[in-house]
């Protein structure tokens, strides 16, 4: 690369989108006279192949080091752009977007003269950050294709299965005497109008992973310490009274899940032998040791829905299938099933109606008013307040069963701790997503799957199982992972070893050695930007979006009538979604704002809230994803605390601190941001 | 052997059965018989039961597939013939005709503004959504391409007013429409990208495995049920959330279909149509935490909006979802347990009068509501019939795709090769659906 700068700006009309409302020619002379740009272009459709192919050509012949692109969205144009920029044989990294049609013409479509300005000043803010642009590579990580998965249930053998097929290697570490998990202790699976035996199930899954070359067992196995990351796992497992070391590449979870056992009196269980949960059921109902019983009562949601616990999920489905059960073993005994609301989906409402049919007794009692059971004549009594009918009743039992809900294994908190994953209250471990990434930890390369997660059905943990083993084979069957180059980068002259970045980074991708000196695995880095704003010694950069350069689109955002103008940082996933959105919705809204993309609103830094108040602009604002939703899991809550914090600062240094606003726009949220843009010109008199 | 797949369906299902498919390295067509990708979930405001929106979580999954190097995006496709070949399938797709070509197109929106005909959109046709025949699926559509109605080129307009006005030429003989104004519009623009003579394409691929994706339907009530069509404010929670997005019809002011008035008084009917020959035979699992959202959010647009669930049973299965009704019990709604029998229309106010079986006094109830919301379940999609039958596959009793062993081998059928996920295999929510996905990618290329 040759050290002169030499940006090429390239202008679209995107036929009349842009030009119709933009004074295009006029933002292409004021281009040339910018600092270090050596060759303009306006192209009619810049992301035509021709309009690419001259870019391309204006690239190579004026030598060009630095592109910046004044068009539609980076949202939706700035692969195609980059790709054509490094084919032209520049480092893509070295290209800058401006969005002129969903941040100009398309809102300002009444106000040309005000949108031409606009558009200007954009164009200056690429241009300043562009000559500050540096070459950026993708990062990679090797990853080897050993996979270690925990517990050896239905979800983990499932997972295994799928992993060894692909001819990678897998070991389950499962702390009992035997594969099969919670499914050893259940007398059948009901699915649809048949029952099959849970044993024939756990049987067939067991010889497929003995038979499998692949898959290597570890039973009575413990494990003893976790070291490294995806790719670089080194784990010590203890089995049979020796230390296995293994190094592994990938992980998945598959802890599963225990019944949450009833104190002792509550419903009089421990107190009578006649009293057990489900699973104790269970356990009877296979080893055929369970007659003489007259009067069966279930008792669902018993320790759920509640303040501490949720719905158990299965419950429902179970109660039905286990008095069906009691039903077929004595025709003549009474079952009840007492219930709060009857949960049952698709296939599962033929057991019910079977269940109806073979006169089992459904009585529902009111959320608030649980049953009583007492001890009578050697048996039991239970009183259950019949909520359809209004009236009392009094059951004589002589089997009690309870439908008890869930917790994670006992196992969760040690795993949690050897992994660096969360777990939430109830006791199961946390994923990425529930909706983005429902199989996946923070941390690349451990997967989570089955009832450590919630409590599930059969199939849903086999599924599961199977879509983590996807998950953990991914980078496996590449060989590597690899990150995006926007990443941290931390310059350890400044540091003082506080290590916040460590703490705070929500990948986990922040390492510290024996002094305490952190550094980033690059190839974890999502680029937030998170660590860099917090960092109190400003020791962390971020490739392309680094300090200077953020800092040089606000100074040229700011050169002129600063005071007209609203500094607005935007992120990139749902804020400038939601500006995109009111683009496409050719929402009106005041001139006034100058927005600079950031990953995520997390990246803001206070410094440069204030270099804008000190710079005189008319008012700051950002703007990051609506809560929950943060594409770096929770960028939006460290943003919103430090914006309490810059203004205080603002406040402590004599500036309006009322002139900061923080805002949270979805990708839906066109009117939103519209309406913000209207209140803010008012606000500040910018009229 | 080709190690290319092929996934019916671009819903959230398709897409990360896609990307889980293309990450992995295999060459991926992804298909759907709508104009673009993006599914149910891309028409739904919030998501349970965190509140994350729809769109924001979708839209980058949709982009990457987008400008994923190994997927190829085939929309308004439709599967013709599928016949097994060695170990994978020879499949004939027929790619309908749009009517814009798609390379040219950049959705600028100029053919829009130019075609003369409204009409009623298909999603949100009763509370004031309306397209032109020249038209985005949705602002976020992938690909961001134009669409024109088959309705206009075949001249079934032309009383109506058509861009073909009185022209008696066949547009698909046609080379140069002079008076179509969607054509001229966009050669104004400079493009010439709309195409009134194209015609449908077919297209021969060779796979080595199929996932079918190919969602479900909100289920549309008979005419009648609990007011449905004889009363103006009642509407399904289909309509409900279209109503409530900020992206639909209404910019997400919660008006009334008589009226555009603000709703102040709502209600909710669960379970509406379950059990009847022409409703839902089944609990389909998603409506009560649906509405559970609808009544959070209503409360999050105007904290006085009274909102009141008819209810029978709670299914508030799976992690997070009782906190999320706990929440909604937090946000104001009153649920109340009740078998609503009769609802009727005030004639002069546009209210609907319900009359319902209080289940906790026994006592018949009447009440007066601004709008009500009928919660009718999920119905298999319409397409799975057809579909089936050219994969040679079952459909259960209900009309979604059977597994062949569900508890031994999930979402496999009964042609090996052919593998299921999401909303095709019953009733089940945007997390479910995407497990299932990620499970059939695996299944597919292992």
């Amino acid at each position: 690369m040759n050290d002169e700068l030499r940006i090429g700006v390239f202008v679209c009309d995107c036929g009349s989108n842009i030009a119709g409302v933009v004074d295009v020619p006029d933002v292409v002379e004021y281009a040339k006279t910018l600092p270090h740009v050596a060759h303009v272009d306006e192209g009619k459709w810049s992301c035509s192949v021709d309009a690419l192919g001259t870019m391309k050509e204006a690239i190579q012949e004026q030598n060009l080091n630095r592109v910046v692109i004044a068009s539609c969205t980076p949202r939706t144009h700035e692969p195609l752009f980059k790709a054509s920029v490094k084919e032209a044989g520049l480092n893509p990294y070295l290209l800058e977007f401006v969005s002129i049609r969903e941040q100009v013409s398309w809102v300002h479509m009444n106000e040309p003269e005000a949108a031409t300005e606009k558009a200007k000043d954009l164009v200056k803010m690429g241009v300043a950050k562009a000559a500050l642009l540096e070459e950026g590579e993708e990062i990679r990580l090797p990853v080897g294709r050993d996979a270690m998965i925990i517990g050896g249930g239905m979800s983990g053998m499932s997972a295994a299965l799928f992993v060894a097929e692909q001819g990678f290697k897998a070991y389950i570490v499962e702390k009992g005497p035997d594969l099969g998990g919670i499914l050893n202790r259940v007398s059948t699976v009901a699915h649809d109008d048949h029952t099959v035996p849970a044993a024939h199930i756990v049987q067939a899954t067991r010889t497929k992973v003995e038979a499998s070359p692949n898959i290597t067992v570890y039973t009575n196995a413990e494990i003893e310490s976790v070291d490294g990351y995806i790719g670089n796992y080194k784990v010590a497992v203890k089995t049979g009274g020796e230390t296995v070391n293994l190094e592994i590449s990938t992980v998945v979870v598959a802890t599963g899940m225990r019944e949450i056992e009833p104190e002792k009196g509550v419903f009089q269980y421990g107190e009578n032998p006649s009293v057990m949960t489900q699973l104790q059921l269970e356990e009877r109902l296979k080893t055929d040791d369970l007659d003489g019983f007259r009067n069966a009562a279930i008792i669902n949601c018993v320790g759920s829905k509640n303040e501490e616990h949720g719905c158990c999920s299965v419950g429902c489905p179970v109660s039905v299938k286990n008095a069906l059960a009691l039903k077929k073993r004595n025709p003549d005994a009474n079952v009840y099933i007492l219930y709060r609301d009857m949960s049952l989906v698709k296939d599962e409402q033929v057991l019910f109606q079977e269940a109806k049919r073979a006169g089992i007794k459904f009585v529902r009692f009111p959320d608030d008013r649980y049953p009583e059971v007492t001890p009578e004549d050697g048996g039991l009594a239970v009183k259950v307040r019949d909520f359809l009918l209004g009236e009392d009743l009094t059951i004589p039992a002589d089997l009690l069963v309870l439908t008890v809900g869930f917790t994670g294994d006992e196992s969760i908190d040690a795993v949690r701790g050897q992994l660096k994953v969360s777990t939430n209250k109830e006791g199961f471990f946390q994923e990425r997503h529930i909706k983005l990434g429902p199989l996946d930890f923070p941390a690349d390369g451990v997967a989570l799957c089955g009832c450590a997660k919630n409590p599930k059905t059969l199939k849903e943990s086999c599924e599961e199982g199977i879509g983590a083993a996807m998950r953990a084979s991914i980078p496996m069957k590449n060989g590597f992972i690899e990150a995006e180059g926007i990443v941290a980068d931390i310059d350890l002259t400044n540091c003082d070893q506080c290590n916040l970045c460590y703490k705070r980074c929500p990948y986990g991708a922040i390492e510290i050695d024996e002094e305490k000196r952190p550094s980033v695995i690059k190839a974890l880095c999502k680029g937030c930007g998170l660590c860099a704003a917090d960092c109190p010694k400003e020791c962390i950069t971020i490739v392309h979006y680094s300090d200077e350069q953020l800092q040089a689109q606000v100074e040229a955002a700011l050169e002129e009538d600063p005071d007209k103008k609203i500094l607005s940082f935007v992120c990139h996933w749902c804020a400038l979604g939601g500006v995109d959105m009111a683009g496409v919705s050719r929402l009106q809204y005041p001139t006034n704002a100058r927005l600079i993309r950031v990953m995520c609103s997390a990246r803001v830094p206070i410094k440069l809230i204030e270099r804008a108040y000190e710079l005189g602009a008319a008012g700051v604002l950002v703007v990051g994803c609506e809560f929950p939703t943060c594409h770096y899991i929770s960028g939006n809550y460290a943003c919103e605390k430090r914006i309490k914090r810059a203004r205080k600062r603002l406040q402590k240094n004599g500036y309006d601190p009322d002139k900061l606003r923080l805002e949270w726009c979805s990708a839906a949220d066109g009117p939103k941001f519209a309406n913000i843009m209207r209140d803010m010109a008012r606000e500040l008199n910018l009229g | 052997m080709s190690d290319e797949i092929l996934i019916v369906g671009a819903g959230v299902a398709g897409i990360n059965a896609a990307l889980n498919a293309a990450d992995y390295g295999a060459k991926v067509y992804l298909v759907d018989d709508t104009p673009s990708i993006g599914g149910m979930m891309a028409r739904l405001d919030k998501t349970f039961p965190t509140n994350d929106c729809s769109i924001c979580i979708e839209a980058p999954q949709m982009y990457e597939v987008d400008n994923h190097p190994n997927i190829e995006i085939l929309t308004n496709t439709e599967v013709k013939k599928v016949k097994k070949a060695d170990e994978g399938f020879k499949v004939r797709l027929v790619r309908k005709a749009r009517f814009v070509d798609e390379e040219k197109c950049t959705g600028c929106g100029a053919c829009f503004e130019a075609c003369p005909v409204t009409i009623p959109d298909e999603m949100d046709g009763r509370i004031f959504g309306n397209r032109k025949l020249a038209y985005m699926p949705f602002p976020q559509a992938v690909p961001n391409v134009a669409v024109i109605d088959p309705d206009c080129r075949y001249g079934n307009m032309n009383d109506k007013g058509a861009c073909v006005g009185g022209c008696v030429v066949d547009c698909s003989q046609c080379r140069e429409c002079p008076i179509a104004l969607c054509v001229k519009a966009c050669k104004e623009e400079g493009k010439d990208a709309v195409r009134l003579w194209q015609a449908n394409k077919n297209i021969n691929l060779t796979v080595k495995s199929i996932i079918v994706a190919s969602g479900i339907e909100g289920a549309v009530p008979q005419e009648g049920l609990h007011g449905y069509r004889t009363c103006r404010n009642v509407i399904t929670n289909m309509e409900f959330e279209r109503l409530m997005n900020a992206g639909g019809p209404t910019g997400g002011e919660i008006v009334r279909p008589s009226d555009r008035e603000h709703a102040h008084k709502i209600g909710w009917i669960q379970c509406a149509g379950r059990g009847l020959d022409h409703g839902t035979p089944y609990c389909s699992k998603v409506c009560c935490m649906i509405a559970a959202k609808q009544t959070i959010i209503t409360k999050e647009h105007d904290a006085s909006v009274e909102t009141t669930i008819f209810y029978n049973d709670l299914k508030a299965y799976g992690k997070g979802m009782w906190g999320f009704y706990e929440k909604a019990k937090e946000s104001g709604v009153r649920y109340v347990r009740a078998r609503p029998y009769d609802v009727t229309e005030d004639p002069d106010t546009g209210n609907v009068r319900i009359r319902y079986e209080d289940l906790e006094t026994g006592r018949p109830v009447e009440e007066e509501f601004d709008l009500l919301v009928l919660s009718t379940g999920l119905v298999p999609s319409a397409r799975n019939k057809k579909l089936a039958k050219a994969l040679k596959i079952e459909l259960d009793k209900f009309g979604y795709f059977k597994e062949e062993d569900p508890i031994l081998a999930p979402l496999e059928t009964k042609v090996k090769g052919v593998y299921l996920c999401g909303g095709a295999t019953g009733p089940i929510d945007i997390s479910e659906s995407v497990v299932q996905a990620t499970a059939a990618s695996m299944k597919a290329v292992a």
